[in-house]
């Protein structure tokens, strides 16, 4: 009822994405903050916050998966490749060294590279269906190596181990998207592109969890012998829940490579999909938002390290000497999870929670 | 928006002349006037669902008929057993609609007294929430004679396992009524064309501190005085109640005044009921619901601010460090609107506007008083200083005073003229005087009651032929205004020195702190005061926590030294502030808590002082015996 949230009619009432009006206000307020930065931030961040949102993208498919449904994934490496070769040979130069059909629109390749993955992801899930917990983990884990042998033979495809080929080309309609003009520079188009299409999915991710579906998958998650009995088909939720995470990394996959243009196979390694696993666990397992901070996060600790470099001089830059920035970063992936892992298992979306439930008890504890 | 506009009405009463309102019509011209304005509101399945007027009253008309069908003639009593419920409000109106009287009967009522209840107001029809109410009638059913039909609403557990022919479930009692509508559509408004103001609207039946309840006959002149008074501007709120104010629904509706303000209020003003799940869900609901009409007896609104104080003790540091200075604060604020009676002079006004920010606004939020515009105490005396609390944080709090023989409407404080320890000035349209002998207080209006029922000797004892009702309570005139009650004349105690005391002032000082739940005061014909003390589980039980005391029942926290110490504190700071006549020499923790089931507490959760007093002879008997200083 207005003025009274917690006065709840309706089950729409109870779902409702926004249901108080701060939560209102402040979406908005960081929705125009968002769509603000490029006014405010150089190119080279903007280049970096652009990468951010399609990881973010990333993040919320294994988000859905992991988080969401409870199925550890650790092929999501491979789903992420398997989008971006899709793309990238869709929307290739048919005359170039590597297979390209020449079909350059984003509103073509964009989906087509979400569901051949999706694709992928129903093959690969008969088997999350008989399997649980760490045997699903080694078998995903399986699927990364077959990819990355794939990936680094197939040089028809993907150019070759070490060569690489070209990323899709951003246009739609004919224009092309991301090209400096006298409105905006490449780097601010980027980023507002990449930020819309987060805005998105992360909305449509958002939708999916707080309906049947996603009620399903949480369930599972809690314990998938109580879901069968409560009447979750257990298989053809495991199903979906592979198919949209899949679906989700190939979409991320297909967009990740624009920014700098050029990839390379070997970039879909385990390291990648750890990368993801520490994004969705450092971020909050289980919420949308989580995936969304995990992905920031994660994608620009790099950066963060570097920065520390002023600070922390005895910290080298130069890869060949001990110790360096590339090492921190390493070792702070590591560090990162241990001390979330222990110390906030909700990851940084439990740090908000417990910020905003201080202020919601409020004069009180509990 | 309010009361008094019958002429929409009027079109079915032509035929008979002048039909006297009564709540069915209230609620059929509300359902005209106002269709689609919701009516009430009960949570089900976890949301809360809406019921307009126009679906109201056709429920109403629908359940009329099935009483119709039933064979409840005028004149006959409904008896309804169950919590606050939209069942509750529907057979109340239809039973009034088709020119009987309803009877509310408490849930935690034992079968004993059910059986007393239902033989003694000859009720024909009883409306039973579920199985547990319905096993406890039909224990007592043979010695009911006038019980024809047990209506039950909730079927698990009933349906398809007891056999009895009375039982009939709520579905097909509806079912019943539709078919009677369809055969004889205007068989209702008939009756309501007929309806007279010395028709029999309710039997309440007053809670019984000593002995039997007694049935006390509201006719429909009655209960309209009452709806007025409340309804209109002088009477309680201002601006007056209307459609856009939302109370919850959580005493219980056998009670007069659960009955004023759900029931007939709803239908005088159109505000919005909503039916808290359950007693035990209420500070719940009254963060969901932030209703801003609240009504609450003592025990409630001292519950609260025990929960406060517990609550703000358990906060961490920072929390606490704040909310303690804004209540030191309020504390202030809540001394000067004593003084001023409600109103807010400017400096008080700039500290709780900063207040509000920092704590009240947040505090109010959590205990569901954030949009509270009118807050009244009443059914029992309660402690200022619990009063106090509560105007300081910014709920304007009113002690009312009524009981059930004058509809619940004696007096009241208004907004702007409070003066606390009082109840208020007598409501307009009722005339109040004291005896000068004995300082009872009496009252005159229409609201005075027929009588009880069947006991011409107690109607007598209390109703004088010219109309003046002897109230039991013995008052004395505060500036010529004000009413202050002293107590109740017969539980007025004259100590062996020969000092007249009245228990209940200094129980409710020992009330309001937040460690004391029940406090019976002995003294009668005694060489000097002692105390009976029973106390809050919680909050001692968190107390002695905090202190690292073991326990492992109530009765063993009771024992413990450092429990007897701490309220011994507690009875030291109430006894500072009284002569030594009127100070507690001795007390005794209760072993137990106090219960319904052992006789001890009536329905509406008062202590039976008598029961309570015979239950721990020996206590008593130790407390003037040689030991009795432990």
């Amino acid at each position: 009822m207005r003025g009274r949230p917690l006065l709840r009619t309706s089950y729409a009432e109870e779902l409702a994405l926004l249901d108080t009006p701060a939560k209102r206000g402040w979406t908005a307020a960081l929705l125009v903050l968002a769509l603000a930065l490029p006014f405010l931030l150089t190119d080279d961040l903007l280049q970096l916050l652009a990468v951010c949102c399609v990881a973010a993208i990333g993040a919320i498919g294994l988000g859905l998966v992991t988080g969401y449904a409870g199925q550890v994934s650790l092929g999501h490496a491979f789903f992420l490749g398997i989008g971006a070769y899709t793309a990238a040979a869709l929307s290739g130069d048919p005359d170039g060294r590597v297979i390209g059909l020449g079909v350059t629109d984003i509103a073509l390749w964009l989906p087509a590279a979400g569901l051949v993955a999706a694709v992928a992801g129903v093959l690969v899930a008969p088997l999350a269906t008989r399997l649980r917990g760490l045997y699903l983990a080694i078998v995903t884990l399986g699927l990364v190596f077959i990819g990355q042998h794939i990936f680094n033979e197939w040089s028809s495809l993907t150019g070759g181990a070490g060569v690489g080929r070209p990323a899709a080309t951003l246009e739609f309609l004919g224009r092309p998207l991301a090209v400096t003009d006298e409105i905006a520079t490449r780097d601010q188009k980027l980023y507002w592109l990449m930020l819309v299409l987060l805005l998105v999915f992360a909305l449509a991710a958002r939708n999916l969890a707080r309906s049947r579906i996603g009620r399903a998958f949480t369930a599972i998650r809690d314990r998938d012998i109580a879901a069968g009995v409560i009447g979750v088909n257990l298989p053809r939720y495991k199903t979906i829940a592979f198919a949209v995470s899949s679906f989700y990394a190939g979409c991320a996959g297909a967009l990740l490579y624009t920014v700098t243009g050029f990839f390379d196979p070997g970039s879909f390694s385990l390291l990648l999909s750890v990368q993801y696993i520490a994004m969705v666990l450092i971020g909050g397992a289980g919420t949308i938002s989580g995936a969304i901070a995990g992905a920031f996060f994660i994608t620009l600790l790099p950066r963060l390290t570097r920065e520390l470099q002023a600070w922390v001089p005895f910290i080298s830059t130069q890869p060949n000497e001990v110790p360096n920035v590339f090492q921190v970063e390493t070792i702070l992936y590591g560090v990162l999870i241990i001390v979330f892992l222990i110390f906030e298992p909700r990851g940084l979306f439990g740090l908000w929670i417990r910020a905003r439930t201080y202020w919601k008890a409020w004069p009180f504890s509990y | 928006m309010t009361t008094t506009t019958a002429p929409s009405g009027a079109t079915a009463a032509d035929t008979a002349g002048a039909a006297a309102t009564t709540i069915a019509s209230r609620v059929r011209d509300r359902a005209r006037a106002t269709p689609d304005r919701v009516a009430m509101r009960e949570k089900v399945r976890g949301v809360w669902s809406e019921l307009s007027w126009a679906s109201y009253w056709d429920t109403v008309t629908t359940v009329a008929h099935g009483l119709l069908s039933l064979g409840v003639r005028p004149g006959d009593r409904v008896a309804v057993l169950a919590e606050n419920r939209r069942e509750w409000l529907w057979t109340d109106v239809a039973a009034v609609a088709v020119r009987g009287a309803t009877v509310g009967l408490y849930p935690t009522n034992p079968a004993g007294e059910i059986a007393y209840l239902l033989a003694h107001s000859g009720a024909r029809v009883l409306v039973a929430e579920d199985q547990e109410q319905v096993d406890k009638v039909l224990d007592v059913i043979d010695d009911c004679p006038d019980l024809e039909h047990v209506v039950y609403l909730e079927p698990r557990g009933v349906r398809g396992r007891y056999s009895h022919r009375a039982l009939l479930h709520w579905d097909d009692f509806l079912a019943l009524g539709t078919a009677h509508r369809v055969a004889h559509p205007g068989a209702v408004d008939d009756l309501m064309a007929a309806a007279a103001d010395t028709d029999l609207a309710t039997l309440i039946y007053t809670s019984g501190t000593t002995g039997r309840p007694k049935g006390a006959m509201l006719t429909n002149a009655n209960v309209d005085f009452a709806v007025r008074t409340v309804t209109d501007g002088a009477g309680l709120a201002d601006p007056p109640p209307g459609p856009g104010d939302l109370i919850l629904s959580y005493l219980p509706l056998c009670h007069v005044a659960e009955r004023v303000f759900t029931t007939w209020s709803n239908a005088g003003a159109g505000m919005q009921v909503n039916f808290a799940e359950s007693i035990a869900t209420v500070p719940a609901n009254l963060r969901e619901v932030q209703p801003t009409l609240l009504f609450g007896v003592p025990r409630i609104w001292e519950k609260i601010l025990a929960t406060v104080t517990t609550r703000i003790a358990t906060a961490s540091p920072l929390k606490r460090a704040v909310a303690r200075f804004w209540l030191r604060v309020s504390d202030r604020i809540g001394a000067r609107l004593v003084a001023t009676g409600g109103r807010h002079t400017p400096a008080t006004r700039l500290a709780y506007a900063i207040g509000w920010l920092f704590c009240y606004r947040a505090l109010r939020e959590r205990i569901g008083m954030r949009r509270v515009r009118y807050a009244a105490s009443g059914a029992a005396p309660i402690a200022p200083e619990v009063l106090r609390f509560f105007m300081g944080i910014g709920v304007p709090m009113h002690e009312v005073y009524g009981m059930t023989e004058n509809s619940a409407v004696a007096t009241g404080n208004h907004p702007g003229r409070v003066k606390l320890g009082t109840v208020g000035e007598p409501q307009p349209g009722v005339e109040l005087r004291i005896d000068e002998a004995t300082g009872e207080i009496l009252t005159r209006s229409p609201g005075v009651f027929a009588g009880y029922r069947d006991d011409p000797a107690a109607t007598a004892a209390v109703l004088e032929p010219d109309g003046w009702l002897h109230t039991g309570d013995v008052g004395e005139w505060v500036d010529g205004t004000h009413v202050r009650i002293t107590g109740r004349a017969k539980d007025i105690m004259i100590t062996a020195g020969g000092k007249n005391i009245g228990p209940a002032g200094i129980e409710n000082e020992l009330k309001a702190s937040p460690y004391v739940k029940e406090a019976v005061l002995i003294g009668d014909r005694r060489p000097y005061l002692v105390a009976l003390i029973g106390i809050e589980p919680d909050t001692v039980g968190q107390w002695a926590q905090a202190r690292r005391l073991a326990y492992t029942t109530y009765r063993d926290l009771t024992t413990k030294p450092e429990v007897v110490e701490l309220v011994r504190t507690v009875v030291d700071e109430v006894n500072r502030r009284h002569p030594p006549v009127e100070q507690v020499k001795r007390f005794r923790l209760l072993p137990k808590e106090l219960d319904q089931d052992d006789g001890e507490l009536t329905a509406t959760q008062k202590v039976r002082r008598e029961a309570v007093t015979r239950a721990f002879a020996d206590l008593v008997d130790d407390l003037y015996g040689p030991g009795g200083d432990r």
